[in-house]
């Protein structure tokens, strides 16, 4: 069963494309890496799908729905869940706080309780149980990325988007946070995730499938070593990089 | 591993890096200390004074729920301080139709009166895509308080135009019990202060007001999550706005007058100098800012004839330069970790 379906996504700014007639489809208990050099529209087409931003052309599918249309806090009630490029936690509030905040019921007029028990499985799962009453201010930069993917797991996402989730993390950061991104793939966290990366390694360690983009357009699809192999791929990115 | 389901109200968590229980008890300490002062204080003077305070506290914690704990920063709260005292001038004074009606009635109709201002009010502010956020929120509500001071100037014999409108009304039940005045009086704003605490903290530990704080925190995030943002910034708005009615509704039928500066933008300033001296985004700052401050002002006006303005310009200039988070704020910062 099909998670996401893009079909033709095209986006640009004041005449210059990010995004060219993009499709692709995703299924379930897929972890998807989407790679490319910078400016390749990653991040664009991840914010597109999110709905931060409006298509210009082309259709999004979220399951059986169209939410090409929709708001991203309407994609989000369906069951998006975006982590961002910038950590975006609520520095003020304790990491408890921020916690509560993904797993509250987002509609009006709901009971407002959340379960316990998954708050606490959270806690433990981006260590920081035992720091729950500190700020999250006062977190480390890979701690507050690992709070905010916390409290996103919370809101219960059918399709998780990360977007370079190692953006600015230490080596040790990175090993943690791509550990953390295979447990959530074996717990089933999501029904699909798509992660954003520019760190190839990285995507190794915790993707079979990737989608390389190159000037807003898919340039390969396939494993890691297919898409490594393809010349188009080590010509235009990965190429680039040695 | 617990288990079970949290009940959002009863996590108590209103802003506190600390175990959240012990500040609520030194604030609830403090305040009831503050309320309990006519047993040591035997000055019916001064105690009709601190009544008159604990009426500004009520109407800085309704303007720090929305600005310390929103992070909404509003110019023109004063309309709504002022606009509950015009409103309940208006309902026992004038003489038409079914007017004027008991003070009771009149409160009430303040309270909904102002609710129903702010609520229209925040539909168009805090709605659809042309919603507002910080600088243009502020110039908003200071257009409101510029507004109500010439509507309430050029009102007529409705709002007694310059001169305001003398209150026929005493604060209490006639023949049984007077709260105009003295000792009645402070029991009744104390209490009125109370109610203020107890509710707007019962708010910020709701689903609600943590997903206030979320906004003030950042709103881009709490709109990705899926929440409702502008719901959530009415439910405040207006909560805030009829707080601040009650208040100035009992105040100014104890002061016995309401005028045109009840509503501007000059009274609007002052609850924010109140909130910014005792400390955004605590209860008891708001509280204590709101007695410090008029306290001093008055105490300086009676000593120093001349110069007493400024002297509270230099101590305010000096406290905010040392705690630009106020008294409060700092020993919150202080104690996190």
């Amino acid at each position: 069963m099909s998670v996401l379906t893009i079909d033709g996504l095209t986006k640009s700014f004041r005449g210059f494309v990010a995004v060219n007639d993009v499709s692709l489809e995703l299924n379930g208990g897929e972890l998807r890496g989407l790679i490319g050099a910078n400016g390749a529209g990653k991040s664009t087409l991840l914010h597109l799908i999110y709905g931060r931003l409006p298509a210009d052309r082309g259709t999004i599918r979220f399951g059986d729905t169209d939410v090409t249309h929709l708001l991203a806090h309407q994609r989000a009630r369906l069951g998006m869940g975006l982590v961002f490029q910038v950590a975006s936690v609520f520095d003020d509030l304790t990491i408890e706080e921020n916690l509560l905040l993904g797993a509250l019921p987002k509609l009006p007029g709901t009971e407002p309780s959340v379960d316990r028990g998954e708050v606490e499985r959270v806690l433990e799962l981006i260590e920081l149980a035992d720091v729950r009453w500190r700020r999250a201010r006062h977190l480390s930069h890979g701690q507050q990325r690992w709070l905010e993917i916390g409290m996103v797991l919370l809101t219960k996402p059918r399709l998780l988007l990360l977007d370079e989730p190692t953006s600015g993390m230490t080596r040790a950061e990175s090993r943690r946070t791509a550990s953390l991104l295979r447990e959530l793939q074996a717990a089933r966290a999501a029904e699909a995730m798509i992660v954003v990366e520019h760190n190839i390694e990285f995507i190794r360690l915790v993707s079979d499938r990737v989608t390389v983009m190159h000037r807003g357009e898919v340039l390969a699809d396939g494993t890691i070593d297919e898409v490594q192999a393809n010349p188009e791929v080590q010509a235009s990115y990965l190429g680039r990089r040695h | 591993m617990r288990r079970g389901r949290w009940r959002v109200p009863l996590l108590g968590l209103a802003g506190s890096e600390a175990a959240p229980g012990s500040r609520r008890r030194v604030e609830g300490i403090l305040l009831l200390a503050l309320i309990a002062l006519p047993l040591v204080i035997q000055d019916t003077f001064l105690i009709d004074r601190l009544g008159r305070y604990f009426l500004f506290a009520a109407f800085a914690i309704s303007v720090d729920l929305i600005w310390g704990y929103g992070g909404l920063f509003t110019f023109g709260h004063a309309a709504f301080f002022g606009g509950g005292g015009y409103i309940v001038g208006m309902l026992t004074t004038l003489d038409a139709a079914f007017l004027p009606v008991p003070l009771w009635a009149a409160l009430v109709g303040a309270v909904l009166a102002m609710a129903l201002f702010a609520l229209a009010l925040s539909y168009f502010v805090f709605s659809g895509r042309g919603a507002l956020r910080g600088v243009e929120f502020a110039v908003v509500t200071l257009a409101v308080a510029v507004a109500a001071e010439r509507l309430t100037n050029a009102g007529g014999s409705v709002t007694g135009g310059q001169n305001g409108i003398l209150m026929s009304s005493s604060l209490g039940i006639p023949g049984v019990i007077s709260l105009q005045q003295g000792y009645g009086f402070y029991a009744l704003a104390g209490l009125l202060l109370l109610a203020t605490y107890v509710g707007v903290q019962r708010f910020l530990n709701s689903r609600s007001g943590l997903i206030l704080r979320g906004i003030r925190e950042n709103e881009d995030r709490i709109d990705l999550l899926g929440y409702d943002v502008p719901a959530i910034k009415r439910r405040a708005f207006v909560l805030s706005a009829a707080i601040a009615a009650l208040a100035g509704a009992v105040f100014y039928v104890h002061e016995g007058i309401v005028s045109p500066s009840a509503v501007g933008v000059g009274a609007s300033t002052l609850v924010l100098l109140w909130v910014v001296l005792g400390g955004r985004g605590t209860l008891i700052g708001p509280i204590v800012g709101a007695i410090l401050l008029p306290h001093l002002t008055a105490t300086l006006s009676g000593s120093l004839l001349d110069t007493w303005l400024v002297a509270v310009g230099v101590i305010l200039v000096a406290v905010i330069l040392v705690l630009p988070s106020g008294i409060f704020g700092f020993l919150n910062r202080e104690r996190g970790t």
